[in-house]
Parts: structure tokens; C-alpha cells; sequence
């Protein structure tokens, strides 16, 4: 007797174009560029059907979410109470810069915590709030910050989505109270902040975040912290388990200007520390019986990279880092430039005075895909 | 017939054009729908593939032989000896090579990926066919793969307004 795969397969002699599970599949592959889903929508009606479900969408989100563009940057203005977007991805995948742009009120004193995952998380310290604005979608979400932080002193924090989750997202808060720095995770989808989290401050009178921005490797969250030395504090999502865990020098270094955590070359832990025009990429080893080391690894000259001059080389400072891409932004007396810290290719970016730190925003951008203006598109594929 | 040779446990595959073809177990199993027949015990003869004709089939078989972890019959380059990434160097030039087929032996393939489940094989296809046009105009993307824009002009205009900057 011979096995058929009749019960299993659905056979069909249509060719694969033609099938709408192997177009999808196909369609899926596109590059995690903005224009694409835009483009292939209007090949015909047929692939815009395909690539306008939200079950599309939400795969080609997740099959892409490691590995997303630099859209841009935002850029905070505090006197205007504004966020705005500067691309810097080249035609066609060159969003418009007033596609992205928040306007909060009067009182809305912000500080940008994280970005990550098409998402931004704000402190608002007079409202005792965080807020989550999807930029895409422009959804805004305002949350109360957990009893128990002390709102006077630093906040951080991170945003993110679950693996697998779309729709869903998380915030990560961390701050202090009088001896334990604190942790807390807010659901979206429980709708609900976790108990606190907490670990002894290793230093009770000094402690602060420095480089704000939390990085995210494997399945754990990390901030710079100074606390007198510095050191890294680690928030593991999984466990929820919050750890301070040694940086790569014991001693703040002299001439150091700025430390960035980041992720290392092999996926771990990183470090970037810049000294004039130096700059030092450490990552974190851990050897097979689960003991943990600094090694040094690429050192390298910004002048020499970008052939500045001793003028041009004045005031330069890294304004921000896309964690997905290892990719940071210096600011140059002739210009921002964006490197890749692995490859070192870089590329001049756009000219501004602006010295505010700038968040990379790294996106697999999808909001266009209901093209026909979103609301009316639905029917102009029935008119055809 | 599942048969046994040199220790290894054979099965064999049916094309609809009548040819036959006898393969390793390992090799087969690299397809998730045929790994799923033989686990559930309904392989234990000839099996049967539809709409793939003999000269996919073959392809695919070649595809698998080559994918197969290395202790299967193609595992000359033991892993033991070749560094992994080495390995996956190895395998990507071999994969390059094996796509380059005409448009109508790829789109068989990826038909033939889908059916018997191979996910590398369905990726290594629907990548090439994405890359070959995602650099091209919406009109030579059209013509590449035989696709009718049914868009009436003003629809078409209006989508191109309203993402102008996609299309620029």
C-alpha cells in the first residue's frame, strides 16, 4: 500500500503566485524596510489584501523585530515640551519627518527613558507618570508610577514587547527608596504593576543612572549606574531578579567621557567607553563554570575614523545608540555621524545644532500597509 | 518499501509521474510533513508524494541529502572534524548555487517546500524570489512574476499620494 499525504496536504496545481499561503510566505521575506509593505501593496489589489492583514503584520513584525532599521532619531525639546523625528534612512525608505511627532502639555516636563521594540517610555515627574507613546500607531498610554519609588530621585526605565507579543507591551520602572534600589513591571496586557523588586543599593548616598537608556540582552535589562564606582544593574525579565553586577574597571577611569552599555559584538553584554576621541568596546565573558570577566576587545579613533582635524574633533559626543543595530550617533562641530561599532562603516547623517541626546529609533515600520488612507481602503479594494 | 541497507533504514518516495526514488529515513525526515507520517506510523511503505513530479522531487532530495545533520549517509564532513561555522559556510555557497534555476524550477520548489514542510528549503526559495525583485519598479516587479495590476488608475494615484515618500 502507498501512504498518500491526501488527508495532510491540501494539493493544488495552482502555481505558488497564485496561492495565497505561499504568496504570504513569499511576501514575508520582504526587507524590513518602511517602503516595502507600502510598495507591494500596490502591485495589485490582491497583494495589498494579503499584506494589509493584521495576521501578516504581526508576523512580519516578529520575524524582523531583532533585526530592525534605523528609522531615524527623536530629538527631545524640553522648553517646547515636544518629541520630534529626524530620518536618516535614504528615499524610499525615507519617512517624513512630521510622520512622528509628540506635543505634550504645558506642565509635561519629560525625560526619555527607552525605545525599543516601536515603542517610547517617558518619565513625567510633576504628573508622578510614565508614559508609553507608539509613534506609529500614536497611541499614547499614561501610567501611574507604583507606590513605593521615590520620584524625587532618579527614575529609569525600559519599554518592551514579549517575545511574540504585538500588540501587548511591557514597562520595566527602576528607581530607589532609602536603602534598596527597586524594580516594578507594569502588563499591558494584565493591566496591572508586578510587586516590587529589590536588591540592596551597594552605596546608599550616591546613585545615579548614567547613559539612560537600558540595553537589552537575552532576557535581560541594563542600565549604567553610578553608585560611587560604577557598576551595571541588571534586571532579568524572566526570573525577575534584580542584580548589581561589576562593570569592566573597578575604578572610574580617568579621562573617561562618556560609558555606554551596549550589546557586544557576540550578542552579550557590552561596554563603550569614549575618552577624547578614544573609543574602548569591552564585552562580558562568562567562562563554563558561570564566573564572569571583562575582556577589552576593538579600540578605535573617532578623528582618525572620520579624517577630522584638531578644530573639528572639538565637542564630539556620542548622542545616542541603536542597541538592535550596535550603531551610535556622534555629534561633530562638521556634522552627526552614525558608525557601526562592528563593522566601523559610517555615514554622515544630517547637520543640526541641536546637543539634546538623540534616541535612535529602530523600527520595523508597518503603519501605512491599510494604504488608501487606512479607513477607506477596505473599500477601495471591493471597487475593484 | 522501507528497507534496511548498511544500517540505515530506507524509504521511498513515489512521484505522480511514476519514478521512485529511495532515500535514507534521516534524509526524508528533514521534511517536518513526512517526519510527521513516519512518527505517527503511517510510512511504513512507499509513500506517496502528490503534485511534485520527478524532476522536483529529485531536487528536493538533493536539497535534503545535503541538509541532513552530519551522522545521516552525506555526513563525510563529520562535525567532529569541520568547526561549525565552517560548516554553515559550506552550506550557504552549496545553497547559492542550488537556486540557480529558472523561475518556473524555483517556484516548483517553494511549492514542493510547502508541501513536504522543509523550512530551509521554503526559505532559501521565497528569499531569492523577494530579493530578485524588491530593488525593482512596481512595473517590472509586475512583469517578473506575471502579475496583473487590476488597480484603476485613480485608485492606483491615490495610493501613491498617500505614501508618496515609499515611492519616491
Amino acid at each position: 500500500m502507498t501512504a498518500s499525504f491526501g488527508r495532510r496536504l491540501r494539493p493544488t496545481s495552482a502555481p505558488p503566485l497564485d496561492d495565497d499561503d505561499l504568496l504570504d510566505e513569499i511576501l514575508l521575506r520582504l526587507p524590513p524596510d518602511p517602503s516595502s509593505l507600502p510598495r507591494a501593496s500596490a502591485v495589485c489589489t490582491r497583494w495589498r489584501r494579503l499584506v494589509s492583514d493584521p495576521g501578516f503584520v504581526s508576523r512580519f513584525l516578529l520575524r524582523h523585530r531583532l533585526r530592525p532599521p534605523i528609522l531615524g532619531c527623536f530629538i527631545t525639546d524640553q522648553r517646547r515640551a515636544t518629541v520630534s523625528f529626524v530620518p536618516t534612512m535614504e528615499a524610499p525608505n525615507r519617512l517624513p519627518a512630521e510622520r512622528f511627532s509628540l506635543q505634550l502639555g504645558d506642565r509635561d516636563r519629560f525625560s526619555l527613558l527607552s525605545c525599543r521594540h516601536g515603542l517610547l517610555l517617558m518619565f513625567l515627574p510633576l504628573w508622578s507618570k510614565v508614559l508609553v507613546w507608539d509613534p506609529v500607531a500614536g497611541d499614547q498610554h499614561r501610567l501611574d508610577i507604583p507606590p513605593g519609588f521615590d520620584t524625587k530621585k532618579e527614575i529609569g526605565g525600559a519599554v518592551l514587547r514579549a517575545a511574540g507579543a504585538v500588540r501587548h507591551f511591557q514597562v520595566v520602572l527602576v528607581g530607589r527608596d532609602k536603602q534598596n534600589i527597586l524594580a516594578c513591571v507594569y502588563s499591558s496586557e494584565a493591566g496591572v504593576w508586578s510587586k516590587l523588586i529589590s536588591t540592596p543599593l551597594p552605596n546608599p548616598f550616591c546613585y545615579e543612572f548614567m547613559g539612560v537608556h537600558p540595553v537589552l540582552v537575552g532576557d535581560s535589562l541594563h542600565w549604567f549606574i553610578n553608585c560611587g564606582f560604577h557598576k551595571i544593574l541588571e534586571f532579568d525579565l524572566h526570573r525577575q531578579i534584580l542584580t548589581v553586577i561589576p562593570g569592566p574597571l573597578d575604578e572610574f577611569p580617568v579621562g573617561i567621557s562618556q560609558i555606554l552599555v551596549m550589546r557586544a559584538e557576540d550578542g552579550g553584554l557590552g561596554v563603550l567607553f569614549k575618552s577624547g576621541c578614544n573609543v574602548q568596546l569591552w564585552k562580558r565573558k562568562i567562562d563554563c563554570d558561570g564566573e564572569a570577566s571583562w575582556v577589552l576587545g576593538r579600540t578605535f579613533d573617532l578623528d582618525t575614523l572620520f579624517s577630522l582635524n584638531s578644530e573639528e574633533i572639538k565637542y564630539m559626543v556620542i548622542l545616542g545608540l541603536a542597541e538592535y543595530n550596535s550603531t551610535v550617533f556622534v555629534r561633530t562641530v562638521v556634522g552627526h555621524f552614525m558608525v557601526q561599532l562592528e563593522s566601523l562603516k559610517f555615514n554622515k547623517t544630517f547637520e543640526t545644532n541641536i546637543w539634546n541626546f538623540h534616541q535612535p529609533f529602530e523600527s520595523v515600520y508597518t503603519g501605512e500597509t491599510s494604504i488608501g488612507g487606512g479607513h477607506n481602503g477596505a473599500e477601495l479594494l471591493h471597487n475593484t | 518499501m522501507a528497507t534496511r541497507e548498511a544500517g540505515k533504514k530506507m524509504i521511498m518516495l513515489k512521484s505522480p509521474d511514476g519514478m521512485e526514488f529511495e532515500v535514507e529515513e534521516a534524509v526524508a525526515m528533514e521534511s517536518q510533513t513526512i517526519r510527521k507520517m513516519i512518527e505517527d506510523d503511517c510510512a511504513d511503505t512507499a509513500i506517496l508524494i502528490p503534485n511534485i513530479n520527478s524532476k522536483i522531487l529529485s531536487r528536493v532530495i538533493e536539497y535534503c541529502n545535503k541538509h541532513v545533520p552530519t551522522t545521516g549517509a552525506t555526513g563525510a564532513a563529520a562535525s567532529d572534524t569541520v568547526a561549525p561555522a565552517a560548516l554553515a559556510e559550506d552550506l550557504k555557497i552549496w545553497d547559492a548555487e542550488f537556486i540557480k534555476v529558472n523561475r518556473a524550477t524555483r517556484f516548483d520548489l517553494i511549492q514542493a517546500a510547502s508541501y513536504l514542510n522543509i523550512k530551509g528549503l521554503l526559505d532559501l526559495t521565497s528569499q531569492t524570489t523577494i530579493d530578485t525583485i524588491s530593488d525593482n519598479s512596481l512595473e517590472e516587479i509586475r512583469s517578473f512574476l506575471s502579475t496583473k495590476n487590476d488597480y484603476l488608475p485613480e485608485e492606483e494615484q491615490t495610493i501613491r499620494r498617500e505614501n508618496q515618500w515609499a515611492f519616491q
